[in-house]
C-alpha cells in the first residue's frame, strides 16, 4: 500500500489532466471527421484537379510524423504573429491531421457500396443530393462507424504528444506528479490506467458497432 | 526568403546522421516485430490462459499512448535499479506498442485462410509444422503485407516520439537546431522532407514485396 501512495495522493490531478484530454481530442475530433467527409467527397466526386491535390495532401500526412508538425506549428505560430492561444494551435494540427486518415475511412465505406446502389438511386431519378442523403450516406456510414472510433482511439493517444510542446493534459500532468513524488512507475502506470479506460471504453464501442453492422448483411 | 546556403550545408549532415538512428530504430523495430507479433498472434488462437494473456497483451498496448509506454519504460526501469540507454528504451517501448498492433494483422490473415485447408492438411497427414510452413503461411505473409506496409510506415513515424527521452534521433536533431538557430522554417522543412523520403522507401518495397509475392494469392 505504501508503494501506493504517491498515486492515492495525486489521483485528482491526473483525474483534471484526463478531462484535459478529453476536451482537446472532443475539439479535434469535431473538424477532422467534418473536413474527412468533405476530403472524402472530394476523393469520389471531385475534378482530377482537386483530386490531385488531395492526394499530395494524404500522402503529406501520412509521411510525416504529428510530434514534427505539432512541434513546427509551436516554433512557428509565435512568428507569424498569428494570435492564437497554444491549445487552438494545436486542435488545428491535430484536426488538419486526423481529417486525412478520416477521409480515408468514409472513402472506404462510400466505395465500399456496390454499384448496383447507385444505379438504383440514379434510375429513380435521384438527384446527386438526395441519392447522397437517403441512400449512400446512411449505409456507407454504418460501414464506415467501426474504422471511424479506431481512429478516434487513436486520436485520443495521440494527445499525449502535445504534452512534449509543453501543453497541459494527462500526460503532462503525469510527468508534473512524477517531478514532485520521484515515483514514475505507479504515476505513469496510473496515467496509463486512465489512457486504457477512455480508449477501451471506446474500442468497446467500436466492436459494437461492428457487430451491429454485420446483422444487415 | 532564400536559404542560407552555409547554414544548409552544416544542417543537412546533422539531419540525417539523425536519419541513420532513425532507420536504424525503425528497421530493428519491424524486424523484431515480425517475429514477435507472429508468435502473440499464435498464441492468441490458443484458448486456454496463453491465448487469454496475447489477448490482454494487445488490448492493453493498442489502448495506452507509446509515449506513456516510454515514459514507463525509460524512467520506470531506472529508479528499478535497471537503468537502460535512451536507445534501448525506445526500441523495446516501440516493439511493445507495435507489437500488439502487428499481432492483430497476423491474426486477420490467420482467419482469411480457409478452415478447410487446415482440415484438408490434417486429412493428409500433415504435421502441424508442415502444415503452417507450407500451406498456412505463405498464403498469410501475401495477404498480410498491405497492413503490414502501413505498419512500418507508422513506425517509422512513431520513433519520432523517442525523441521525448533524449536520443539524437532525427525529431531531436531538428529540435536542437531550431533552439540554437531560430531557422525554424529550413529545419523542419529538411526533417519533414527525410521522413517522406523514408515513408516512401517502405511504402515503395511494399509495394515491390506485394507484387513479388502475388503468386500465392
Amino acid at each position: 500500500m505504501k508503494m501506493l501512495a504517491p498515486l492515492l495522493h495525486s489521483y485528482w490531478y491526473l483525474f483534471r489532466g484526463a478531462g484535459m484530454t478529453l476536451l482537446m481530442a472532443g475539439a479535434a475530433v469535431l473538424p477532422a471527421t467534418a473536413l474527412g467527409v468533405v476530403l472524402a467527397l472530394v476523393h469520389v466526386f471531385g475534378r482530377p484537379m482537386a483530386r490531385a491535390v488531395l492526394q499530395v495532401y494524404l500522402f503529406v500526412v501520412r509521411g510525416i510524423p504529428l510530434l514534427v508538425l505539432l512541434t513546427f506549428v509551436y516554433y512557428l505560430l509565435p512568428l507569424t504573429g498569428i494570435d492564437l492561444p497554444p491549445f487552438w494551435g494545436v486542435v488545428l494540427v491535430m484536426s488538419l491531421y486526423y481529417a486525412a486518415f478520416m477521409s480515408e475511412v468514409f472513402r472506404a465505406g462510400i466505395e465500399s457500396l456496390p454499384q448496383a446502389q447507385w444505379d438504383a438511386a440514379r434510375s429513380l431519378g435521384m438527384t446527386r443530393h438526395l441519392m447522397l442523403r437517403i441512400v449512400i450516406f446512411p449505409q456507407a456510414l454504418r460501414l464506415a462507424a467501426p474504422p471511424f472510433v479506431s481512429q478516434c482511439v487513436s486520436l485520443v493517444k495521440a494527445t499525449s504528444l502535445v504534452s512534449i510542446v509543453g501543453l497541459w493534459e494527462l500526460t503532462m500532468a503525469s510527468r508534473e506528479v512524477v517531478e514532485r513524488t520521484l515515483a514514475p512507475f505507479q504515476i505513469f502506470i496510473g496515467a496509463a490506467l486512465i489512457y486504457f479506460c477512455i480508449c477501451y471504453t471506446l474500442a468497446l464501442y467500436g466492436r459494437y458497432l461492428e457487430r451491429r453492422s454485420l446483422v444487415g448483411h | 526568403m532564400l536559404a542560407d546556403l552555409h547554414f544548409l550545408a552544416r544542417v543537412i549532415p546533422a539531419l540525417l546522421s539523425g536519419a541513420v538512428i532513425t532507420a536504424e530504430l525503425s528497421v530493428l523495430t519491424f524486424l523484431i516485430c515480425l517475429v514477435w507479433g507472429l508468435l502473440v498472434a499464435l498464441a492468441r488462437t490458443n484458448h486456454g490462459p496463453l491465448g487469454w494473456i496475447a489477448g490482454a497483451y494487445i488490448q492493453t498496448v493498442r489502448n495506452t499512448p507509446l509515449l506513456i509506454q516510454l515514459y514507463i519504460i525509460y524512467f520506470g526501469f531506472a529508479m528499478g535499479g535497471f537503468p537502460l540507454s535512451g536507445f534501448m528504451s525506445g526500441l523495446l517501448a516501440l516493439c511493445i506498442q507495435n507489437g500488439g498492433y502487428v499481432a492483430e494483422i497476423y491474426r486477420g490473415g490467420l482467419q482469411s485462410v480457409s478452415q478447410r485447408q487446415y482440415e484438408a492438411g490434417r486429412a493428409l497427414g500433415m504435421r502441424r509444422w508442415t502444415l503452417y510452413t507450407t500451406v498456412i503461411m505463405p498464403q498469410v505473409i501475401a495477404r498480410v503485407i498491405p497492413p503490414m506496409t502501413n505498419q512500418a510506415i507508422s513506425i517509422i513515424k512513431d520513433t519520432s516520439q523517442v525523441a521525448a527521452i533524449a536520443v539524437m534521433e532525427m525529431m531531436k536533431v531538428a529540435e536542437v537546431w531550431v533552439e540554437s538557430s531560430a531557422n525554424t522554417y529550413d529545419v523542419f522543412a529538411g526533417a519533414a522532407i527525410i521522413y517522406l523520403v523514408l515513408t516512401s522507401i517502405a511504402g515503395f518495397i511494399g509495394k515491390v514485396t506485394e507484387r513479388r509475392l502475388a503468386f500465392a494469392q
